[in-house]
């Protein structure tokens, strides 16, 4: 068997092409006018890339750009044989491509963890750090986005005003809120209330008008004051955002990463707002059992406005627990003993009329 | 595409001067393998892959091209983007997370932080793009020898963003001076070893050689604009614009578009030519016979084939619903009952789910698969085919220098798309 094969040498420091004589010693051996160049110990020894079909070797152990290039032959099988580790590093084989899919999946199963538990830790622990200040001025800023959206004219009569003020003293001091809560009817005909950062409470006419008594009405604000006594809108932000963040660091430009991203930024950001709306709904039922009364027309009133909801599947995008859910949990907390009624039947009257007599131009009063 | 993937020694003497050859084996057929192989372990990995993937592209096509019979070698490792990235992520993450806050707590600023965000990206991506050709030059070795690169990144991104504005500014007209400068300043700060790299292109020379092309755009386009604002003048004053006018504007507005998209790939060609025509490394120079006709059948291919796989998917899609129809019964009455069960999902109305996310995915990857075969693979080869090389026994012993650059640049281009290969 031959011993010896020649090739030309690249020692890395010039590019001086040296014709050698290579030899299978101790260490692979190169050899020139029969002065050693260099010897290669076979473990440190790699292949480098070749497209011509010659044998091109490089080492881990010399001068990182120094090339050993063979023909492909009888010798050089001998070669291939006597160094072990030749192949062990090339990103396409199959040991290489399995690391990083490995890696890849353990750092797609951390961040999902991350997205799902570690990021509502984190905005749990970060929004009472928030200073109130800054979270007055996101008020703001929201304040008149839903301007631009929905009519946020307050409703003001004198007698509705009066009763609305006596209904949110008795719910807002059980409640037990750290920030001083600005309530008031707006005239946007939409059924809804919203509370924003830094304690504006909105209610709506149009969720007004579908009252059908001064409980219902209460136990809808005190769910608002739930989302302001938990700092709602700041941790639905900062989860929001660490979402986005983080699934955006996931995916990068995988080709049809977009819609990936939009379907799983959907889910997690409904599950958050799921549990905030079940937070609330409990401070709602606090509130009226300490008032003595039952928590359960507000469920009626929640059902009344979105009708039956259960849709199966659906549900996982939902951004609120469903209607028929709520009023259950809702009708199973009614207290024993009844307390007072909130409002006497003639404030409630006056607080049913608080924006006017509903007419129907008032329809198309909110600006889309 | 098979034929692509006969492999012939791509370097054709016919145009090569004596003694000095440069070329490209082709062997289009494993680079489609390697595309198509990594856009399935990219889907698996969460879009991870696209590090290493970058790599075995970018080491197959360095490989392929020889000069003087001794092919090039990239030695970049896809484990060095995927730390640039992480370090891009730690330089661009607080930056994107204090102009958010300066936008929310200073609301009457908002527009202006937003205004400073495109700035502060614009520069950024600059300077990812420099730095990034320095990381893909440092690991180009050739015999032995790394090219390198040194240079100040975000000097040449301050410089490069006031060429840029007045370029617009100009309408155009003075970009062949800031392509001299770019040029000018890439290749000065470019070795192979111990010889320098320089740039003798000059702005008036490419002004002449694109100056018939801008015509045809840009003055085109303001041609155009003229036109239909002396219609509108003619209405304010009254009176009926001709009917044959409007006929006429409106035929001259498809014909400037095609135009345009048919001048793109020209200008593209006379860029390469002035390009190669003006670089220097050491004694070396180049010569290019890119014609724009080539890279117009470039890019026409592409079309043709994302339309013959558009059909393709189209077919198989149709054949599909067809099986489901006859095998599995009424495909309407089907689609109504998924939708309708969506409450109570059985395992089969699941997998029809599935299998239309991952027929989606399998669409979008074919496209993603042809269009890089075409903008790398075919790109390369046509351009290095289109070269001639002198004076390369200048290069003779010269000496190892300059180290490795870290792959940030390439982690910043990668975050903020910008950047080619």
């Amino acid at each position: 068997m031959a011993m010896e094969g020649s090739g030309t040498f690249y020692d890395g420091l010039s590019n001086k092409p040296h014709n050698v004589a290579v030899r299978l010693g101790p260490t692979l051996e190169i050899v020139e006018d029969g002065r050693v160049l260099a010897g290669w110990p076979y473990e440190w020894v790699r292949r480098a890339d070749s497209s011509d079909g010659s044998f091109r070797l490089r080492t881990l152990n010399g001068a990182e750009l120094a090339r050993l290039i063979m023909a492909d032959d009888m010798f050089a099988a001998q070669v291939r044989k006597a160094c072990p580790r030749l192949d062990v590093e090339d990103p396409t084989s199959r040991t290489a491509t399995g690391r990083i899919v490995v890696w890849s999946l353990a750092a797609a199963v951390s961040l999902i963890l991350t997205g799902l538990y570690g990021i509502p830790f984190a905005a749990e622990k970060l929004t009472p750090l928030v200073p109130l200040s800054f979270e007055n001025y996101l008020g703001e800023a929201t304040d008149k986005q839903v301007g631009t959206i929905f009519n946020t004219t307050a409703c003001d009569t004198p007698d509705g005003t009066a009763a609305f003020r006596k209904l949110i003293g008795k719910i807002v001091a059980p409640a037990n809120l750290p920030v001083a809560v600005r309530a008031s009817v707006v005239r946007s005909n939409i059924p809804n209330a919203i509370a924003l950062p830094g304690g504006k409470v909105y209610l709506f006419r149009g969720l007004l008008d579908k009252a059908q008594s001064p409980d219902e009405v209460a136990g809808v604000l005190a769910h608002e004051l739930g989302h302001v006594k938990h700092r709602d809108s700041m941790r639905i932000l900062i989860q929001a955002g660490g979402t986005s963040f983080l699934l955006g660091l996931l995916f990068g430009d995988v080709t049809g990463s977009g819609a990936a991203i939009y379907a799983a930024k959907t889910l997690t950001n409904a599950s958050y707002t799921r549990d905030a709306e079940r937070n609330a709904d409990g401070l709602a039922i606090e509130v009226l059992q300490s008032l003595g009364r039952s928590p359960k027309p507000l469920g009626e009133l929640l059902l009344r406005v979105t009708g039956p909801e259960d849709r199966g599947l659906m549900n996982l995008v939902a951004s609120h627990p469903l209607s028929e859910e709520r009023l259950q949990r809702m009708a199973a907390a009614a207290p024993a003993t009844a307390g007072p009624p909130i409002l006497s039947e003639a404030e409630w009257q006056s607080l049913k009329q608080i924006c006017g007599p509903a007419k129907p131009g008032d329809k198309t009063n909110d600006k889309k | 595409m098979t034929d692509h993937v006969i492999s012939t020694n791509g370097a054709s003497p016919r145009r090569d001067a004596p003694g000095d050859r440069i070329g490209f084996i082709r062997n289009g057929g494993r680079f489609l393998h390697l595309l198509v192989r990594g856009a399935f372990l990219q889907i698996i990995t969460f879009g991870f892959y696209r590090f290493w993937l970058t790599t075995d592209l970018r080491r197959h096509l360095w490989s392929r091209t020889r000069l003087n019979g001794e092919n090039f070698e990239y030695i970049g490792r896809g484990r060095e983007l995927l730390v640039g990235f992480l370090i891009a992520l730690a330089i661009l993450v607080p930056i994107y997370l204090a102009v958010f806050l300066i936008g929310i707590w200073l609301e009457n600023v908002r527009a202006f932080s937003s205004l400073l965000l495109v700035l502060f990206m614009f520069l950024f991506g600059q300077f990812a793009l420099y730095r990034a050709r320095r990381y893909r030059l440092s690991r180009t070795i050739w015999r032995g020898v790394r090219f390198w690169m040194t240079g100040s990144g975000w000097a040449y991104a301050l410089r490069a963003f006031g060429w840029q504005i007045l370029v617009v500014l100009t309408l155009g007209l003075a970009y062949p001076w800031y392509a001299r400068w770019r040029e000018s300043f890439k290749m000065r700060n470019t070795y192979y070893g111990d010889a320098p790299g320089a740039f003798e292109g000059r702005g008036g020379q490419f002004f002449k050689r694109g100056f018939g092309l801008w015509l045809l755009t840009v003055g085109g386009l303001l041609a155009l604009g003229a036109a239909a604002a002396s219609f509108d003048w003619i209405r304010l004053e009254g009176k009926e614009v001709p009917r044959a006018a409007s006929i006429a504007l409106g035929a001259a507005v498809t014909l400037w578009l095609l135009a345009s998209a048919i001048a793109y790939p020209y200008f593209r060609a006379i860029e390469w030519r002035w390009w190669a025509q003006g670089v220097r490394l050491g004694n070396v120079s180049l010569h290019s016979t890119l014609r724009g006709g080539q890279l117009l059948k470039l890019y026409l291919r592409i079309i043709g084939w994302v339309l013959l796989l558009l059909i393709g998917w189209i077919v198989i899609g149709a054949i599909i619903a067809l099986i489901v129809h006859l095998g599995l019964g009424d495909l309407k009455l089907l689609l109504s009952e998924t939708s309708a069960r969506m409450k109570s999902p059985g395992i089969f109305h699941i997998a029809m789910l599935v299998v239309a996310a991952i027929f989606y995915l399998l669409i979008l990857m074919s496209f993603g698969i042809v269009q890089r075969f075409f903008t790398m693979h075919e790109l390369w080869r046509t351009v290095v085919e289109s070269l001639t090389v002198e004076n390369v026994a200048s290069l003779e012993g010269v000496i190892q220098r300059g180290d490795a650059t870290s792959a940030l640049g390439e982690g910043l281009a990668d975050s903020l798309d910008v950047g080619g290969f």
